[in-house]
């Protein structure tokens, strides 16, 4: 199946959309497995959209943009792969081979996009001291372009120019490269689940890592079916600590503030 | 400095504006050398034009609104209530106190806002969905964004907190936020623990043959334990990620390659 050019634009709308979103409502976010359903209505495929973005989703489970660090850029590889997925009909392993690298190469333009505003910034700066406040606020929603742009240029260009180059590559691709993309499109999760492990205080709360654990592989609970219990239990910690709590907030002043980020790093 | 500019006051509708810039703006001129002032000055700006008529007091103002500024977008709304009061009441003089505030709470924001809003829920509900996502099924992503719907719903209703209540809350509410991010947690690790032998999906094809008895590989791993290879390649993940020069990026290039030559040699499938 081909791409037609109203195709391309709605994608590349999302993308320039897709970043404005992250940092103003959140409603898509640095969410793969949102934008691969975007992008797979887009396309007419829902199914592949939700594959592809699902696998890339659980890449990033634990990886956020915190503190102005750039992660690889899986929506932008979610929109590739879903459009090349369902172009070559070579299913989701060629899928996730092809949004993996764009992903990860992508990174270059989120740290460029974020180097660029520096510059508004110096203009916000020059028409302060002017006390021009028309032209203040001018300048820093300009801040779009660069976030915008640094998304939807390259797909653009990517969907343009990325008919024939992939096709060829398809061709080429050996039966030995396939079957190892298959296997490492199945294991690539682990990495989103160990960056998670290691972002929260796993050590604490390893007995529940173990009853999810248990409810899922001996169970075959369900995954809704998890987060149910997951509740429950949360909801039995926090009373729990209610009481206790309570008596040491008497004794002690309330530091709670300060104390907050030092404790997840226990 | 003239004690005119202490009378004027903040309107709901100066909230409300308050409010929908900062969910616009806060990060749309993120840079690395003040990452959030600007937003923050853009979400003050109508607010310090109606409070300092004097223009020496707006441009003093404008400037200290321009200075290093980087916290959770989700809660950060909070914080700029509150400065909003302050400023209210004492105007330029305030100057300092808004900035140590600033500075005093915007990393314990950021620390409970990237937490709850930035890891628990995605870990949960990108778990679910991407979860039913992996088979075709929508209705997880659906899910998703119907609560991230209800998320911006929920952070518009900090700003206006943090200018009624200012200080008082954050200092009351310490106790009880530390223990609903501890519950939060608690359930993001769960639904993770559960995560590892739904959505890792690789086994060991080999066959061995001695005379007769043929020895499935597979087989003998699943009579061990469930899941087992997925959670041995979590842990290997997990022990990779403490060594000083890994990190994500690398790790996943790694996978990929592991993965690509595992499954070539036929060691590992899906």
């Amino acid at each position: 199946m081909t791409i037609v050019w109203w195709q391309i634009l709605l994608l590349t709308a999302l993308a320039f959309w897709m970043i404005i979103d992250q940092i103003t409502v959140g409603i898509l976010c640095n969410y793969p497995l949102l934008i691969g359903f975007v992008a797979g209505i887009i396309m007419s495929d829902i199914k592949t959209g939700l594959v592809v973005g699902a696998t890339l989703q659980l890449m990033v489970l634990g990886v956020g943009t915190y503190g102005g660090a750039s992660m690889p850029d899986f929506m932008t590889g979610a929109i590739i792969g879903t459009a090349y997925a369902v172009m070559t009909g070579k299913g989701i392993d060629f899928a996730i081979g092809l949004a993996v690298p764009v992903g990860l190469l992508m990174v270059q333009l989120d740290v460029l996009a974020r180097f660029i505003n520096t510059f508004f910034l110096h203009r916000v700066d020059k028409h302060i001291a002017e006390g021009d406040t028309k032209n203040v606020a001018r300048n820093i929603v300009y801040g779009v372009f660069p976030w915008g742009l640094s998304r939807a240029v390259p797909v653009f260009i990517m969907l343009i120019v990325g008919n024939n180059v992939v096709s060829k590559i398809v061709e080429w691709m050996p039966q030995w490269l396939s079957n190892g993309l298959n296997v490492a499109g199945g294991i690539l999760p682990v990495v989103g689940i160990a960056i998670l492990l290691r972002f929260l205080p796993t050590k604490k709360f390893i007995a529940y890592l173990i009853v999810g654990f248990i409810a899922a592989a001996y169970l075959k609970m369900p995954m809704l079916g998890v987060a149910l219990l997951g509740l429950a239990l949360a909801i039995m910690y926090y009373k729990q600590n209610d009481n206790s709590d309570n008596n040491k907030s008497q004794s002690q002043d309330d530091g709670g503030v300060e104390n907050e980020l030092g404790e997840y790093e226990n | 400095m003239n004690s005119a500019n202490t009378k004027t006051k903040i309107t709901k509708k100066d909230l409300f504006k308050a409010n929908w810039r900062w969910l616009w703006s806060s990060q749309i001129c993120w840079n690395y050398e003040r990452m959030m002032s600007t937003g923050y000055l853009y979400t003050m700006l109508p607010t310090l034009k109606k409070l300092y008529p004097d223009d020496d007091d707006l441009i003093e103002m404008m400037k200290t609104h321009n200075q290093f500024f980087n916290t959770n977008a989700y809660v950060g709304g909070f914080i700029v209530g509150m400065d909003m009061a302050i400023e209210e009441k004492e105007g330029t003089k305030a100057k300092d106190t808004v900035a140590g505030l600033k500075t005093g709470l915007m990393g314990p924001f950021a620390g409970v806002g990237d937490t709850i809003v930035g890891v628990i829920l995605p870990t949960i509900f990108g778990s679910i969905g991407a979860y039913m996502g992996l088979k075709g099924n929508p209705i997880g992503a659906i899910i998703w964004l119907l609560v991230n719907f209800a998320v911006l719903f929920l952070r518009f209703t900090l700003l206006p907190l943090g200018y009624a209540q200012g200080e008082k809350l954050i200092y009351a509410a310490g106790d009880k936020l530390n223990r609903i991010t501890d519950a939060a947690i608690l359930l993001g690790v769960t639904v993770v623990g559960a995560l590892i032998p739904t959505v890792v999906s690789a086994k060991v094809p080999l066959v061995f043959q001695s005379g007769k008895v043929t020895l499935k590989a597979q087989s003998v791993l699943n009579q061990i334990m469930p899941s087992l290879v997925p959670v041995l390649l979590v842990a290997l993940c997990y022990w990779l990620l403490g060594k000083k020069k890994m990190n994500s990026t690398r790790l996943i290039v790694c996978v990929l390659i592991g993965g690509i030559i595992l499954g070539g040699f036929g060691i590992l499938s899906k």
